[in-house]
């Protein structure tokens, strides 16, 4: 058995867990009094807060229930927000604004900085601050914007333009094709894609006038690169650039993630390079290295992203998703690493579209993996938490009549806040015909700013949309949803031999096949596209962003000059790496020297003639 | 009945996104049309060697990743400096692609682009009008030796679809006119490996023999008058190369592993020149003895471990007939037992028949080398 049958009888024996002491509360007084005392304690502290309406507004938002069962019910099976098991919300306060004066010991802030907008929480609020903070608490906002395009310092140039106006900069670095398969933007045929859809990455000099500008060693800033197959080699250029900097004490400062997700990426989004098992490794080697050396990084973002925008239902999303994020917790847990050493260090990235499960989906997923983490793994509570970044559903936006894609997106915007992403990309209505231009960028980004600092949904009070009844329905069934797809894949062996056979693939193919027949035989309405659609049709046009060829060049140029610049020292540079590689040992140091004088097409087309090429799945 | 139309779909190089592709191929696959699968992250020279060599009537692409004006342009550049524009170029990309860019892809060459919203059955329906119909003659210029070789092979493919078989070939004449070509058959279950064998296979082929060609004949299932997917292709990434001629067939109602016209195929190609020959059926059940002609010289029976008890192996007509026997996924637990139940079985035939254990999905595994050492040696 893998670890994930272990996870499915975990949250199975919880689930009964929390039915044995509702009856307990029930019959046995003792007991009953005991949660009943902590309910009315929990609900003592409870700070109030108000609206600008002068409204009086509780900071926590709890259910009407005075009944010792249904208060155990709700505090072992929900959870209070930023307990165990996580239901309602990884960290306490999420999205509040700060109070501008605190009552002592009320369930509020502690009053230290806390990242992403949480404060350092003590647990069920006993440490609350006794202390009066008399002003609103600098803290990160949850928006965090993809963006790539043309070259490093295009991209740069737009970093400087989106987090101009914030407190924190939170970069999002999206990468052409041929970087994301590890190819150099010299290479056969790939001249036409350098720069679009992302930017062009060859050599740790790009990743250096990437970040140009940007303090990569402060507390306010943080990067997170979406790549996966090559993430190693990105990731040590990374390195480089912030040693060639700032120097080498930079490093242990550096915040930020990496995708490199090799399980979707096989599963889903094929932009995979290496053998899945030579890739996993080098995954681990990396892993092993920056959650001892860097301990503030996120090395892997396990995505079901591109599992739901390939086209799976939302269960099917979420169960693979959290499987995968098992199946690396059990690798990394194999190779020795201690579980409160990794866990924290893994954070997950979910789609979110308009189907009704969205509702719940991230709820539940938080729920399971802190059961898992804790029960099967042993992890602690910082490993327990499912660290989540939002991104709204592309594929849910349509080129016809495209300015109700602003509409889809507010709307999924408010499932992934009502959801307590802890950061949340909202995509651009003009996605689906382009590379986002500024103007439509800019209003997805005011998409997030008037949902949580203009609208009083969500800054006033905790729980305000958790909990419904039609919530709980979603709830129970996804979570059912999900243990069963989990079933299925400990029915190959685990998720590796399920990936083998090719299950979580020709789940997803058939799903996406049957959304598509749904579209046009009218069982999803898409509205413009298959229902209202009596506009005449044209396509909009809209101000493309595309890198100029002078441009293309420029970037095959500058690696020309770096190639010839360091053309004695990189074989040798290559050698060493294919040595240790070969040797067994962790490759990760020794690829953080060889981006030094390497490029990433060198680089891998090294790795691949010494692990070889990833065969694709069809 | 016309033979089905065969199209040959793609997604451009360092683009991944193949979920479009995949319902689209469904979609064509279930109105009849045979569909030869690239596969994604491909590189426009191999995707129009592979339009020649499969000959169809038309390349599809599914481009979601930018740089699609250069990129289609190029595909039909390409075809049309080797004289192969006859091979019509139609895809799409969701909004990516622009109205401008639609008249300047449509200038360089290329049929149509779909935009996003059009629907499944209007693609469909597009296929069946303009690319149904009889082949087009090679206009002016000299057809390559691949252009002529694929032509006819499609003429043997679609005489066997009229109503009247045509008189098969008599494979024992062309026998003699063999010459120095190595004939291989690879047949066994589905999901024992083949595909990946094969490529791997082929990857110590080139790589040994530098100026060695090789033909590969690969067979995928379909019914009688019904579309296929013909996928070996996109995972065969060693074989998508200028000395490596392949060859998709759907075997077209069929039963046994291989096509009506697969002889006749075969013949031909073993009397074209190339150095090896290598032909795969599809997955085969127990009673498949598919390669009866005597053109192939050496039979392989690749098998899983996984096949179930002893007793069934008993029924697998093939371990009577092949001459190598491999157990790839030999990494798997029940490997070695598997090994040991079909050696014993072997022995009982007393005909020096061979047992190699592979793993051929691992890189330079020594299993595959020992196969490609036992097929090439004289």
């Amino acid at each position: 058995m893998s670890k994930l049958g272990n996870v499915v009888e975990a949250v199975e024996k919880y689930n009964q867990h929390v039915l044995d002491e509702v009856k307990r509360a029930r019959t046995d007084e003792e007991f009953g009094q005991e949660m009943l005392d902590r309910w009315n304690d929990i609900k003592g502290r409870i700070k109030m807060g108000a609206a600008p309406t002068g409204l009086k507004l509780p900071r926590l938002a709890l259910p009407e229930i005075d009944e010792p069962g249904e208060i155990t019910r709700y505090l072992l099976g929900e959870g209070l927000p930023g307990e165990f098991p996580y239901t309602a919300g990884a960290y306490r306060e999420m999205y509040l604004e700060p109070l501008r004066e605190l009552e002592a010991g009320s369930y509020g802030r502690d009053g230290k900085n806390g990242k992403n907008g949480h404060a350092k929480n003590g647990s069920n609020g006993k440490n609350a601050a006794k202390v009066a903070v008399p002003k609103p608490i600098e803290v990160e906002e949850p928006t965090r914007l993809f963006s790539g395009l043309g070259l490093a310092e295009d991209t740069n140039k737009r970093f400087h333009f989106l987090t101009g106006h914030q407190r924190s900069a939170r970069l999002s670095t999206a990468f052409d094709g041929p970087t994301l398969y590890g190819i150099d933007s010299d290479a056969e045929g790939v001249f036409g894609k350098i720069g679009e859809g992302g930017l062009a990455i060859d050599t740790y000099e790009d990743m250096i006038r990437l970040y140009d500008g940007f303090d990569m060693g402060s507390p306010a800033f943080s990067a997170s690169m979406t790549i996966s197959g090559p993430a190693p080699i990105i990731m040590a250029m990374y390195i480089a650039a912030a040693k060639k900097r700032f120097g080498a004490k930079v490093v242990p400062n550096l915040r930020g993630t990496i995708q490199a997700d090799i399980f979707k990426e096989v599963q889903a989004q094929n932009e995979t390079i290496f053998p899945t098992e030579a890739s996993l490794r080098f995954l681990c080697d990396m892993i092993e290295w920056t959650s001892a050396e860097m301990p503030r990084w996120y090395p892997v973002s396990i995505s079901g992203y591109h599992i739901g925008e390939a086209g799976s239902t939302p269960v099917q999303q979420a169960a693979y998703t959290v499987s995968n994020g098992f199946a690396y917790a059990e690798m990394l847990a194999a190779r020795g690493i201690p579980v409160d050493q990794f866990a924290p260090r893994l954070s997950f990235f979910l789609d979110c579209g308009l189907d009704v499960e969205y509702i719940a989906l991230s709820r539940v997923s938080r729920r399971i993996w802190a059961i898992g983490m804790r029960d099967v793994f042993g992890a602690g509570p910082k490993g327990q938490m499912f660290k989540l970044h939002t991104q709204t559903s592309g594929r849910s936006l349509v080129a016809a009549e495209f300015k109700n894609n602003l509409t889809r997106t507010a709307a999924e915007l408010m499932l992934a806040y009502m959801n307590g992403t802890n950061s949340c990309h909202s995509n651009s209505a003009d996605e689906p015909f382009t590379t986002p231009s500024e103007e439509w960028i800019r209003l997805a980004a005011h998409g997030q700013a008037i949902l949580l600092d203009e609208s009083g949904i969500f800054k006033h009070t905790m729980n305000m949309l958790s909990g419904s009844p039609g919530m709980k329905a979603v709830e129970r069934a996804v979570e059912e949803g999900m243990l069963e797809e989990f079933r299925q894949i400990e029915a190959f062996g685990g998720v590796l031999p399920a990936i083998e056979h090719r299950y979580q693939r020709s789940q997803i193919q058939n799903a996406a096949h049957r959304y598509e027949e749904q579209i046009y035989n009218g069982t999803r309405p898409i509205i413009a596209l298959t229902k209202y659609n009596d506009m005449k049709d044209e396509m909009p046009e809209v101000k493309m962003v595309r890198t100029p060829k002078a441009k293309k060049q420029l970037q095959v140029d500058r690696l020309a000059k770096f190639k010839k610049r360091n053309a004695a020292k990189a074989e040798r540079a290559l050698d060493k790496l294919t040595e240790v590689v070969e040797s067994g040992k962790n490759c990760f140091p020794t690829l953080i020297e060889t981006v030094e004088v390497c490029s990433l097409g060198q680089i891998t087309g090294r790795l691949q003639e010494v692990v070889g090429h990833f065969r694709p799945m069809v | 009945m016309p033979a089905p139309i065969r199209v040959l779909t793609a997604v451009p190089i360092c683009d991944g996104h193949d979920s479009a592709i995949n319902t689209i191929n469904l979609e064509f696959i279930r109105h009849g049309i045979e569909v030869v699968y690239l596969g994604y992250h491909r590189y426009a020279t191999d995707m129009v060697r592979a339009a020649i060599q499969e000959d169809v009537k038309a390349l599809g692409i599914s481009s979601y990743n930018g740089g699609h004006v250069e990129f289609f342009s190029e595909v039909a550049r390409l075809l049309k400096k080797q004289g192969a524009d006859y091979i019509r170029v139609f895809g799409g990309g969701g909004g990516t692609i622009t109205g401008k860019d639609d008249v300047i892809m449509r200038r360089n060459g290329v049929d149509k682009i779909f935009f996003a919203g059009t629907s499944l059955g209007d693609m469909v329906d597009f296929v069946h009008k303009n690319y149904g119909g009889s082949h087009k003659a090679f206009r002016g210029g000299k057809p390559t030796a691949d252009m002529k070789l694929a032509r006819k092979l499609t003429e043997i493919e679609d005489a066997y679809a009229g109503k009247k078989a045509p008189k098969k070939k008599r494979a024992a004449k062309s026998k003699a006119k063999l010459g120095k070509t190595r004939v291989f058959g690879f047949t066994g279950p589905g999901g024992a490996g083949k595909t990946t064998l094969i490529d791997e296979l082929v990857l110590r082929l080139l790589h040994r023999e530098p100026k060695a060609r090789i033909a590969i004949l690969s067979h995928d299932p379909s019914v009688v008058g019904a579309g296929a997917l013909l996928g070996d292709r996109a995972t065969m990434i060693n074989s998508q190369n200028e000395r490596v001629f392949m060859r998709s067939m759907a075997t077209r109602g069929q039963a046994g592993g291989l096509s009506p016209a697969t002889e006749d195929c075969l013949v031909l190609l073993a009397e074209s020149g190339f150095d090896y020959v290598i032909i795969e059926t599809v997955g085969t059940g127990q009673e498949a003895m598919p390669f009866q002609s005597g053109l192939v010289q050496k039979t392989v029976l690749v098998m899983n471990p996984d096949y179930g008890s002893r007793l069934q192996l008993q029924k697998i007509v093939m371990l009577d007939l092949a001459d190598i026997v491999v157990v790839n996924k030999s990494d798997q637990e029940r490997a070695r037992t598997a090994s040991s139940e079909i050696s014993r079985r072997l022995d009982q035939n007393k005909k020096s028949q061979l047992l190699v254990s592979t793993v051929a999905n691992r890189h330079r595994d020594p299993g595959v080398d020992e196969l490609c050492d036992l097929l090439t040696e004289e």
